[in-house]
């Protein structure tokens, strides 16, 4: 029982860092592929089918946390305070500039989308215990790759071939952080670290190799991978996740059957809204 | 003022946001499934595009909802890592509930809507509509489980030194939920149905030429609070007995501030009561309409139900003091290890970054509204609305 919760957990991590990590991303790179408002707005037509629903999975992730954690979560957010407080205020403004977008709010978006990646990088630097700095610039540029590629795949014509180059130019940098990561590491297993930052490494190859063959859904398959792999490594590199802070056994299974229920109901409906938007354009 | 004063009035500041902008959501987005069930089973255009001016502004409108959701469920564990460590078992399970079969599930129906315009079958896109109510009044139920844990708390056992869940169903039972629950849904539907009203009112003060969009619109609305109102006060007056049993020191103990709330509570509730039946038979032959002067009663008086809102809130969160859960972990023992000067600088932040967003937010949905059901081909006020 427990470790279905730790599996859906890691799951729905997962799913929020591999899908608004692209939202983040595209909000980023909001004023650089989009030159004109014109352009602008058709970056921000290319999120928007999936924005409420990317968002979501983080919402879905902290209750999960919430209800079968209870005493990770409360440790886990209030040592880290003042971190929280500032990636949700960049949440909070870059999901809203996103939603009631108005050129005058730009400031917002592009500045939120740089915040909340900053802010999950810092995070994932002191759990992980790397430099902070590194990984706040690290998690930037890994958002912003997402983005790139997802508009690559997305778009058509002038705003695709400009998007493709600066997915392209930030496949190095993204190297450059996954080798640094590595090398900075602190109290983590160097074994289980290295296996994680060569497939992170093939992966950044393989987003390289995609986009000159043309192949946007590969390089967006590896581009999402890329994301999610941190959340892989906290969950694989460090026992973060004990039985002794999880939920009593009458808990979980209360949870379970919602669960059972839920996940799949929502997989279902969120790939229809990607099924409908191929098929609308 | 010290961390704990800080951190009460940070939970008290983003709750009381996230609250209007939820009852509205609630009663918006039934009033939309019901223009939008209209317009499926009705060849009438006017449906269709009741359906969409209303859809826009509840979509705005659920914007901001989302965006003081997140911080709500984070800031348990930011400031009060001491109720999820001692009392996470229980409370933790309706919350996780509300998250995943409600919050997850409403903002997928809700993504799928609003994409799924002119896209999807009619009745598809109906069924979404009125799963993202069902959604989003499932919400509301988790919640006020979760709430009335807080104020009667039951299902439970001390073990380990932590509470443990024994008894799931006892949750459900909780005497201070059900009646609370079904209050909360109606003062929703007043929201809406006030809103609605306004809305037309403003219209017909500035000779709409849309005479049958916003009396259609109008009629809903006061039928909505003339049909609300009665189980509204019902529900709230049936609470009384219950609070009498379970928290009675909360009628001992009542102040100034949550005194006034209870107070402008029912004042409010009765005013609309009457106001709303006073209205239904001038629905006939649009004598409201033409009377005019109620019209100006009704502008003035969208924001009545928020006020009352926020005051039966307060009334029945600050009497429960110096408890969280009552009888058993106090406010001061729940809150997070924290400095005064980390909660003052959340407690800034969010607070400036609501309150600039909230009045964005209605000056859009003001000027939303204003201008009417227009054509949407100009000027799409975001990009999320763009397919309405």
């Amino acid at each position: 029982m427990e470790g279905v919760w730790v599996v859906l957990l890691a799951f729905l991590t997962c799913g929020y860092f591999a899908l608004a990590g692209f939202d983040y991303g595209v909000g980023v790179l909001l004023r650089l592929v989009g030159r004109d408002e014109r352009s602008r707005r058709a970056v921000l037509r290319a999120v928007t089918p999936f924005f409420l629903g990317n968002e979501v999975w983080l919402v879905a992730a902290v209750g999960v946390l919430f209800g079968a954690f209870p005493r990770l979560e409360g440790e886990l957010l209030s040592s880290q305070h003042t971190v929280f407080a500032v990636l949700l205020s960049g949440l909070v403004c870059f999901t809203v500039a996103v939603q009631l977008r108005s050129p005058g709010w730009d400031f917002l978006l592009v500045g939120g989308a740089v915040v909340v990646a900053v802010g999950w990088g810092v995070l994932l630097g002191r759990v992980l215990g790397g430099p902070v700095w590194l990984w706040g610039a690290g998690m930037v540029v890994l958002f912003s790759l997402h983005g790139a590629v997802f508009l690559a795949w997305r778009l058509s014509g002038e705003l695709r071939e400009r998007a493709s180059r600066i997915a392209g130019l930030l496949v190095l940098p993204g190297a450059g952080f996954v080798v640094a990561a590595v090398v900075t590491a602190g109290s983590v297993p160097v074994p289980a670290f290295g296996v994680t930052a060569v497939v992170a490494l093939g992966l950044l190859g393989g987003v390289w190799v995609a986009l000159r063959a043309g192949r946007h859904r590969v390089a967006f398959g590896c581009s999402a991978l890329l994301c999610a792999l941190p959340v892989v490594g906290v969950f694989g590199a460090r026992s973060v996740v004990t039985v002794s802070v999880m939920a009593d056994v009458s808990t979980l299974r209360v949870l379970t059957w919602a669960a059972v229920v839920v996940v799949p109901l929502v997989l279902v409906f969120q790939w229809a809204t990607w099924r409908m938007s191929r098929a609308a354009r | 003022m010290d961390a704990l004063g800080l951190a009460r009035l940070q939970f008290a500041t983003t709750t009381s946001f996230h609250f209007l902008f939820v009852l509205l959501t609630l009663g918006l987005v039934t009033s939309v499934a019901v223009m939008q069930t209209r317009a499926t089973l009705s060849a009438d255009p006017v449906h269709a595009r009741m359906t969409r001016f209303w859809g826009r502004l509840y979509v705005v409108n659920y914007a901001l909802g989302i965006a003081t959701g997140i911080v709500m469920e984070f800031q348990f564990g930011l400031n009060w890592s001491g109720l999820s460590t001692f009392a996470g078992d229980v409370f933790g399970a309706p919350l996780a509930l509300e998250t995943l079969v409600a919050f997850f599930l409403e903002s997928t129906f809700l993504g799928l809507w609003i994409f799924g315009w002119d896209r999807l079958n009619k009745w598809a896109h109906l069924a979404l509509i009125w799963l993202v109510a069902l959604t989003a009044f499932a919400s509301a139920f988790w919640i006020m489980v979760a709430n009335a844990f807080l104020q009667n708390p039951a299902g439970h056992e001390l073990r380990d030194g932590v509470l443990r869940m024994v008894d799931f169903s006892a949750l459900l039972a909780n005497p201070t939920f059900g009646t609370a629950f079904l209050h909360v849904c109606f003062a929703s539907l007043t929201v809406g149905g006030v809103f609605l009203t306004g809305v037309s009112a403003y219209h017909f003060i500035r000779r709409t030429t849309e005479v049958d969009f916003f009396r259609r619109s109008l009629r809903l609305g006061v039928v909505l609070t003339a049909l609300a109102t009665p189980m509204l006060i019902g529900f709230g007056f049936g609470q009384f007995p219950i609070v009498e049993r379970h928290q009675p020191e909360k009628f001992d103990t009542v102040g100034g501030l949550d005194g006034a709330g209870l107070g402008f509570m029912i004042q409010i509730g009765f005013v609309l009561l009457l106001v709303s039946w006073a209205t239904v038979p001038l629905l006939f032959r649009d004598w409201v309409v033409r009377l005019r002067f109620p019209l100006y009663l009704m502008v003035l008086g969208i924001p009545l139900p928020f006020v009352a809102a926020i005051g039966g809130w307060l009334f029945r969160e600050i009497g429960r003091q110096p408890w969280l859960v009552q009888g058993v972990l106090t406010t001061r023992d729940a809150m997070s290890h924290v400095s005064a000067d980390q909660m003052l600088v959340s407690f800034i932040a969010f607070t400036a970054v609501f309150a600039v967003l909230a009045v964005a937010d209605w000056v859009l949905i003001a000027r939303l509204a204003r201008r009417g059901p227009v054509s949407s081909d100009e000027a799409p006020v975001s990009p999320l609305v763009p397919a309405l």
